[in-house]
């Protein structure tokens, strides 16, 4: 691959290379950190279902906003702006007390109560029956939720403060300074965050801009982040830049818009899974940077991945397609402004025909199947629980969290025939040298709070 | 009848605590992190705490296949060693004889069992892919908690620098101060930023003595650094951020914490009078304190009395100093991103070069019988690599490395010369695994 496309990159490593010539590894205050993303959000609102679920948005909404429970750099559940919970299970029902942390200031001055945040999950989650008292927030399950920790880690039940006219308010290490919906969001440090005030001085989010314009905007410096499409991470010279990779947790799938109806159907699916040539479509299409995987959830996350065979079976996909009398056409759609997504629309196409499968890749929203690219959290039940609701599934099952109970609910979901896992792709980042700490968790959430940047963007310490 | 639970301080292990009863994570929460570090770790990583897992694989396999012959496979593709990935093998093939299995080849065999070693991120988990004749394949596993691996240490050239495992937790460590021992350490404090807690090495293992929760109104700043300084009328003093805290010798402890502006004590007296004396000739070092930042992670650089004809110096991280002959060399990691000397007459920068290009913002002084008495530990930082340090002494004005650098399972969060002079602490974060551990770094003379 030629790496002609990033000249500038090459011509501005001399300036880096001088930067690194200064002895810095306690965090420095300061700067404004600059980001393009590819999403374009219209909303900061973590509850507004309208909005797509995506990492970027994840990612955002952590900045400003907080969750009761969280989970720390390891994955395991930890404190929030809960500092303490009580489990009680009475019959068929259970309850949730979330005690919360005190002094905790939104950032428009207004002390964290449990009303607001009682008020705040409410409006998330309308089915549920929150209620709060003095210093604690309570929330019932009937049927029983025993992972409601792991739930009200994900940032959609961030806990957020609307004005009357309709303004957010939050208590994360950043608040909004300026915000054009789609286009721009400035956020300064809180100075007076409870878990210390940020080292960055601001962030500058651009968004709506494609891979190309985020990476001229990186090779002139206008940029200091950008996200990289993981296929394309291997051309990127890292003389001068640095790239953060999460562990591979996007989910790339085909995913039927109806359940399976009829033995015939499911015949036909089976088929189609059995001849998707995942391994050549990762080395050729994604470049290598995929995980084949026919798991929901990636080996990593559950240890037991392996055991959803990746191999193509053209025969056994033969076998069955002509155990069916005729083979509808399948429009299979796919996002259009993914150029990777349209390719492999293209490629499974070809694989079907192999199979004597017809399957018709399309741009257009109405369609028999898609590919869809489903971010993943790092908890394997929220996990399974986000590609049930993505393809329009019940939530799984799953007793004890166990390897086995994973293991079986994964198998239930695969057994709708509902979707086919190809790929797990990481989340690949890539900043300037002046970024340091550590930019993302193996989650591919942000860290934000705890990076910062180098004397020669900081300028001096902020006041 | 309802029953009540609470949460864990932290669920260390997330997916084997689900398996367990509800009931079960009550008495999870009574365990104490030390417990967990240094009983259930040493524990797991030895070939006895294998047995279980096996054997419960083992009666899983033979559910389905009954007893009888099999064509075994064993595959590890988990972060297990070789060597250990032989001793599970060998365990569960052990456990399979032992309720009925023979091994035998494929194509004597009624059934195969493919066992695979796997792991996620907080367990091990062993997969068996069973095939009997032309039937699906079935799936059984077990899954068991991961451990963390041993590092050596390594040692070289004119002085040997050696560092001293102290003790490791999930929450950040700021300091360690070693108030007693006898050849090893026996009684230590630990600071975090909520607690200081005694640990006493009783047998084989510290045991907690007393935790004392640090008061403080204002959030703690990022990067929070602390430090521990033995007393001479009392048992410790600890400087934070804003805030200072005494610690009574007097049972029970107490520890009065109280909003100060204090400035910490960066070469103290207190304890070891002979510090303040240059080796041989050399001259005395003065007692210096100097003011933090409270919302920061650095100091001012106003400091408690005059370095020559410097009323401050520039806003540091941390120092270190040599005394000479006739005057005090002293090293501020500044927070410009350079190194200044000052000698009392002119401030000047440590000539970038190959060994300071890789210096990182902590430094400390140690005091000892080798070489020219007087040595700068130093960590090493390159990109995301783990950090090292390394001992350097200063003939004149550049630095000498007089030690091999000793690796470091991750990043410096913290490095401070002991209140004796003669050690350091070093605080590392570990990169991968999470969680905090801290060294005590002494030198010894290699001749």
């Amino acid at each position: 691959m030629k790496h002609s496309g990033f000249p500038l990159l090459a011509a501005s490593s001399l300036l880096l290379l001088t930067m690194g010539a200064h002895a810095e590894t306690r965090p420095q205050y300061g700067g404004t950190l600059q980001i393009s993303v590819r999403e374009a959000p219209t909303t900061l609102d973590p509850a507004d279902t309208a909005q797509q679920d995506t990492l970027a948005s994840r990612n955002i909404t952590k900045l400003i906003f907080e969750t009761l429970v969280t989970t720390d750099d390891n994955d395991r559940i930890s404190y929030g702006l809960a500092t303490w919970w009580m489990f009680e299970a009475g019959g068929r029902s259970q309850s949730f007390q979330f005690r919360l942390r005190k002094n905790v200031i939104f950032h428009d001055g207004t002390t964290l109560s449990p009303a607001i945040a009682a008020a705040s999950l409410r409006a998330a989650n309308p089915s549920w029956k929150i209620t709060s008292n003095t210093d604690s927030v309570i929330v019932e399950c009937d049927p029983p939720c025993p992972y409601l920790p792991e739930e009200l880690a994900l940032p959609r039940n961030a806990i957020v403060k609307k004005s009357s006219d309709g303004k957010l308010s939050g208590t994360g290490p950043f608040h909004i300074n300026e915000w054009h919906p789609g286009k721009k969001l400035l956020l300064g440090a809180e100075e007076n965050y409870w878990g210390g005030s940020p080292f960055l001085h601001e962030i500058d989010i651009e968004f709506g801009k494609t891979f190309r314009e985020q990476l001229v905007s990186l090779e002139l410096g206008k940029s200091d982040l950008i996200q990289i499409p993981a296929e394309q991470s291997h051309r990127i010279s890292t003389a001068n830049v640095k790239l953060w990779r999460s562990a591979p947790l996007e989910l790339i799938a085909l995913v039927f818009g109806h359940d399976a109806q009829s033995a015939a159907d499911k015949s036909l699916r089976e088929a189609l899974a059995l001849c998707v040539d995942r391994a050549s479509i990762g080395s050729v299409i994604l470049q290598g940077s995929a995980q084949p995987d026919a798991s929901v959830l990636p080996n990593w996350m559950t240890g037991y991945g392996f055991a959803f065979s990746t191999e193509t079976d053209l025969a056994r996909a033969r076998q069955l397609r002509q155990e069916v009398r005729t083979a509808p056409l399948w429009a299979v759609s796919y996002d259009s402004a993914d150029p990777i997504a349209g390719l492999l629309a293209e490629r499974i196409a070809l694989n079907a025909r192999d199979a004597v499968l017809q399957l018709q890749p399309t741009k257009t929203a109405a369609s028999d199947l898609h590919v869809a690219k489903i971010p993943l959290p790092s908890d394997p039940i929220m996990a399974l629980a986000t590609v049930a609701t993505a393809t329009g599934l019940p939530a799984p099952q799953i007793n004890s969290g166990s390897a086995e109970d994973l293991y079986s609910a994964e198998r239930e979901l695969l057994a709708t025939q509902k979707l086919i896992p190809l790929f797990h792709l990481p989340v690949v980042y890539a900043t300037t040298k002046a970024v340091h700490g550590g930019l993302t968790r193996q989650d591919g959430m942000w860290n934000l709070a705890d990076i910062w940047l180098s004397r020669q963007k900081t300028g001096s310490d902020r006041p | 009848m309802r029953s009540s639970v609470y949460n864990l301080p932290i669920l260390s292990m997330k997916m084997a605590n689900r398996a367990l009863p509800v009931a079960l994570h009550a008495f999870a929460a009574l365990c104490t992190l030390s417990s967990f570090l240094f009983s259930v770790e040493a524990a797991a990583s030895t070939p006895a705490s294998w047995s279980e897992p096996e054997q419960q694989l083992a009666r899983k396999i033979v559910a389905i296949t009954g007893p009888g012959a099999v064509a075994l496979t064993v595959d590890n593709r988990s972060s297990l060693s070789r060597q250990q990935s032989d001793i599970v093998g060998n365990g569960l093939r052990s456990a399979l004889e032992a309720i009925g299995l023979r091994f035998v080849g494929a194509d004597q065999a009624a059934a195969t069992v493919a066992i695979t070693l796997s792991e996620n991120q907080t367990s091990y988990v062993w997969v068996a892919q069973i095939r009997q004749g032309t039937n699906e394949r079935t799936v059984v596993m077990v899954s068991t908690p991961r451990t963390e691996g041993v590092s050596a240490p390594r040692d070289s050239l004119p002085l040997t620098l050696r560092k001293t495992s102290l003790w490791k937790q999930s929450e950040r460590i700021l300091d360690v101060a070693v108030i007693e021992e006898n050849v090893i350490p026996t009684h230590i404090a630990v600071l975090d930023g909520e607690h200081i807690t005694l640990y006493r090495w009783r047998g084989d293992k510290w045991e907690s003595e007393q935790s004392l929760a640090v008061a403080h109104a204002r959030p703690w700043p990022r990067d929070l650094r602390g430090r521990l300084v033995l007393a001479k009328d009392h048992l410790l003093d600890v400087y934070l951020p804003g805030v200072m805290c005494r610690m009574s010798t007097g049972a029970p402890l107490s520890l009065n914490c109280s909003v100060s502006d204090d400035p910490w004590p960066l070469v103290s007296h207190s304890i070891a009078p002979d510090f303040s004396h240059g080796s041989s000739g050399a001259a005395s070092v003065p007692q210096l304190d100097a003011f933090f930042a409270p919302a920061r992670n650095f100091f001012t650089g106003v400091v408690s009395r005059r370095i020559g004809q410097f009323g401050a110096v520039p806003k540091f991280y941390s120092l270190a100093f040599i005394p000479r002959d006739k005057y005090v060399l002293w090293l501020f990691a500044a927070v410009d991103g350079q190194i200044h000397m000052i000698d009392g007459i002119s401030d000047f920068a440590l000539k970038p070069g190959s060994e300071k290009a890789k210096w990182g913002s902590d430094l400390a002084s140690v005091h000892t019988s080798c070489g020219a008495a007087w040595q700068v530990l130093v960590v090493n930082a390159e990109g995301d690599e783990d950090d090292s340090v390394r001992a350097y002494e200063f003939p004149d004005r550049d630095p000498v490395a007089v030690s091999a650098t000793v690796d470091l399972p991750g990043e410096v969060t913290a490095l401070w010369t002991e209140t004796k002079g003669d050690g350091a602490i070093v605080v590392v974060r570990n990169r991968e695994m999470g969680g905090y551990e801290a060294f005590r770094l002494s030198v010894a003379c290699s001749q």
